[in-house]
């Protein structure tokens, strides 16, 4: 049975043996809209919002592992990867309207020791700040989710938040790698079992003149990304994935050694990478 | 999970959900109103029983209540019939949020043919999605309805 929906802006699907009980499915619902008002850039009455304000904000328990995590990535990729994209994101046009008009002389977010600390659950914001955990947020919800669904001892299943994909039990995921630039192609298969996969492209999402701004930003230079189109990471955890895939836009898989994970990386020039214990096949 | 059906075509979903929400507003296809038992009191109370049962056709078109609403429907597929239970809520009139529920005991025999974008490379090609076996494609992330709009509406506007 396949129960799908849309949230968080994209399409999710939660394939099971049998039919999810009308209580789980309230439970699931109820606690993606809980992570949305709480981290959504795109909301006005989100706690993410707030931030646009200095102060100290007391956040629910689920955001110290979120942000652990974020400043890991932030300390490989020497600042490329940053919660703090977000005003860059929005001056580039990626904001709550999806304007898509990008301003001119679009800065660079602040180091994050200058804007924001947090201690456990309380985060103070000394300049205001846009969040945005777009680069680990989706994959980290998509555990809470499994959890939920764990929770109610459902012992085999797959998420996959359109390119967020959690395996658990039973059998072996063989997930197409899509080629970007041709989506009736994939470019290899990537066999998941009990792991997540997450996928990343760039050039999705496009838009201004010439199409040169993607959501892909680089925050040490305030550019989009130029020279990696497309990655995919798998991990133990999505949230995991979801970080990589995106920390592979920015740096080689060697960067990321602190983490066990698998990944694959499309650049720019047409050449496709893998790393050693990828499990799976590229069509090369 | 094993599955050796065709990845779950998500124009095919887009598809089933334009393809019932139209039919909804044009009042064809027959719902039955959920009874949630407990479940609190909206402030749109809808003090009309509803005159649905399955079965029975509303006339009305457009004057939905508010609440859940379900069906159950048949989707013809090229590869056979898929079941599908569609689960649509409506709130002041608009539709608030939309479910599925698919049975893929069929396969989708349909390919999905996508379109070639410029700057399309050479070198890495792959191959074609029916060549392989499948339980999904991961892409990027699906752009985003609402983005989609933003950017046709502003090519739009820069058109004319």
């Amino acid at each position: 049975m396949i129960y799908q929906f849309e949230a968080i802006g994209t399409l999710w699907s939660i394939e099971s043996v049998s039919v999810l009980p009308h209580d789980l499915k309230d439970k699931i619902q109820n606690r993606i809209t809980e992570f949305d008002v709480v981290y959504s850039r795109f909301r006005e009455d989100s706690l993410v919002a707030k931030l646009r304000q200095p102060g100290v904000y007391t956040f629910p328990n689920d955001v110290k592992k979120l942000l652990n995590f974020y400043e890991a990535l932030y300390q490989v990729t020497d600042g490329a990867v940053t919660p703090l994209i977000g005003e860059t994101l929005e001056h580039a046009g990626y904001d709550s309207e999806y304007s898509l008009q990008p301003k001119s002389g679009i800065a660079t977010p602040p180091a994050w020791r200058d804007a924001m600390t947090w201690n456990d659950v309380n985060v103070e914001v000394k300049q205001p700040i846009v969040l945005d955990v777009g680069a680990a947020g989706k994959g980290y919800l998509v555990d809470i989710v499994a959890e939920v669904l764990k929770n109610h001892t459902i012992t085999d299943f797959v998420i996959d938040a359109s390119g967020d994909i959690y395996h658990y039990g039973q059998g072996v995921e063989r997930v197409g790698l899509e080629n970007p630039y041709d989506e009736g192609k994939v470019v290899g298969v990537a066999k998941l079992k009990n792991k997540s996969l997450c996928a990343s492209s760039s050039n999705r999402r496009k838009w201004g003149d010439g199409d040169d701004w993607h959501h892909i930003v680089n925050a040490k230079t305030g550019k989009p990304v130029q020279d990696v189109v497309a990655t995919w990471a798998v991990a133990d955890s999505t949230m995991v994935a979801d970080g990589l895939a995106t920390a592979l836009f920015f740096v080689p898989f060697h960067a990321l050694a602190d983490w066990d994970f698998e990944g694959v990386r499309l650049l720019a020039s047409g050449t496709i990478e893998k790393t050693d214990n990828f499990v799976g096949e590229l069509f090369i | 999970m094993e599955n050796d059906a065709k990845q779950p075509n998500k124009v095919l979903i887009g598809i089933i959900i334009v393809v019932v929400l139209a039919a909804v507003t044009a009042g064809i296809v027959f719902f039955t109103r959920e009874q949630d038992a407990g479940a609190p009191a909206s402030d749109t109370a809808n003090t009309n029983t509803p005159s649905n049962t399955s079965g029975s056709s509303n006339e009305s078109t457009g004057s939905y209540k508010d609440g859940s609403y379900q069906a159950n429907g048949n989707y013809q597929t090229p590869g056979g019939s898929e079941k599908v239970t569609v689960k649509v809520t409506l709130a002041k009139g608009i539709i608030e949020s939309v479910e599925l529920e698919r049975d893929p005991t069929t396969r989708e025999a349909e390919e999905y043919q996508g379109k070639f974008e410029s700057g399309y490379k050479a070198q890495v090609v792959g191959k074609n999605i029916d060549e392989v076996r499948l339980s999904r494609v991961a892409g990027s992330s699906l752009t985003s309805g609402g983005f989609n709009q933003a950017l046709e509406s502003i090519k739009e506007e820069a058109r004319a």
